[in-house]
């Protein structure tokens, strides 16, 4: 009965794997094949499939590792780093007032960084990204130490955290099309164009 | 008996589980409302950033003194509610009432200030003459075919966040009044203040810092 079972979920994971396969090789083909031109089409594309992938993948992913098929390789740096009492802290109350001030501190240091960097003559392409990489750590400082997610059940993490990059991600697809719309734009406004006209 | 039925309900992640988060309804209840309302605010912040890569000239009309002063201020003070608030769900985790009323009404303190010091930055930019689609006759002068949807996206968006913070002032003021032992309140509460916090990480650099005059054009 114990055997029957398990064959099953064994026979339902290699099931999702090989979906969560297919939708990665249907991104990766998108991104190798003639077409691709990296607008929102493609982008939505790729995105959903890399998605699908992440959906199909989890639940065997998590089965392996329930299972010790599969181990966290950064497990023994983190040991080396927390250290034994750290990880029991986590236990009791999640992050201590002590680590909380630090992750205060380190917030404080990005908002002085990105400040600075404001009146720094770099590239605006260049500052949207280094100021987007500095808003997204500070943002995961705190929904993992403030908000406390680092503290909670690995489920309710996969739950929130791919969710919300995807649904970010499918708002992001959009920007080829403001550029398109940039180019499309007449050089000078319409009504000059329709006054030379007249006159 | 009633144990191991606990752990067969809390033990099996994907086997159906009654409980596979582990956490209260206040606090799931809490999490979904934050995933929905952060995709407000990313809608809106992707509007804004698509408006301006569509516009020809985009105003970049923010001096360091008052408005990135300001804005630097109030990301302080956000960020120090937050610490607050993490002291006061710590505190009453510990089942110290008082000293989580305590940090609670700090955290409202700064919640207040930061909203006096957005109506002040507000009150100036409105004094020159920024309206929601009207750019100041001195800006349109600067930044020749700039956007006048400029000041649509910064009053919408700065003005929701703004609301957010004195909505959680008020939620934070009930939670305090009614705060009781052995419960999650505080938590639940806490997690908005937090997000609320963490929106304003991504508000300020995209609203003030990508706006920055430091050029001089407008000074000159």
């Amino acid at each position: 009965m114990v055997d029957a079972k398990q064959r099953e979920v064994v026979a339902l994971n290699m099931v999702l794997l090989a979906l969560a396969a297919l939708s990665l090789g249907v991104a990766v083909w998108d991104v190798f094949s003639d077409t691709f031109r990296a607008g929102t089409d493609d982008l939505f594309l790729v995105l959903v499939c890399l998605m699908l992938a992440l959906l199909f993948a989890t639940p065997p992913l998590l089965w392996a590792r329930a299972n010790g098929l599969l181990k966290n390789p950064f497990a023994e740096e983190a040991v080396a780093e927390g250290g034994v009492d750290m990880e029991i802290a986590h236990e009791v109350h999640g992050g201590s007032d002590r680590q909380n001030s630090y992750v205060w501190g380190a917030l404080l240091g990005l908002t002085a960084f990105e400040v600075f960097l404001a009146y720094v003559k770099v590239p605006l392409t260049l500052m949207v990204i280094i100021l987007m990489g500095a808003s997204i750590i500070k943002a995961a400082l705190i929904i993992a130490y403030f908000m406390h997610l680092k503290f909670e059940r690995l489920s309710l993490i996969l739950t929130i955290v791919p969710t919300l990059v995807v649904l970010l991600c499918l708002f992001a697809i959009l920007f080829p099309d403001s550029f398109r719309l940039l180019k499309m734009r007449p050089a000078e406004p319409l009504q000059k164009v329709e006054q030379k006209q007249e006159g | 008996m009633a144990e191991a039925r606990v752990e067969t309900l809390t033990s099996n992640d994907w086997g159906g589980g009654t409980l596979p988060y582990r956490v209260g309804h206040r606090k799931l209840g809490m999490w979904l409302f934050i995933m929905s309302d952060s995709l407000t605010f990313g809608a809106l912040l992707v509007t804004y950033s698509y408006a301006r890569v569509a516009s020809v000239n985009w105003p970049t009309p923010f001096p360091f003194n008052p408005s990135i002063i300001f804005s630097t201020a109030m990301t302080f003070v956000l960020l120090s509610s937050s610490l607050t608030m993490v002291f006061a769900v710590s505190a009453s985790k510990r089942q110290k009432r008082a000293t989580a009323r305590k940090w609670i009404a700090a955290t409202m303190v700064l919640g207040l200030t930061f909203i006096a010091l957005h109506l002040m930055e507000w009150n100036h930019l409105i004094g020159e003459g920024l309206a929601p689609f009207e750019l100041p006759e001195e800006w349109a002068k600067a930044f020749p075919g700039a956007s006048p949807l400029f000041g649509s996206a910064f009053f919408g968006i700065t003005g929701l966040h703004m609301f957010h913070v004195f909505s959680g002032v008020c939620y934070l003021g009930v939670i305090a009044a009614r705060i009781k032992k052995l419960n999650d309140d505080v938590e639940v509460a806490g997690l908005y203040w937090h997000f609320v916090d963490l929106v304003w990480m991504f508000v300020f650099p995209l609203i003030y810092l990508l706006s920055v005059d430091y050029a001089g054009v407008l000074a000159k």
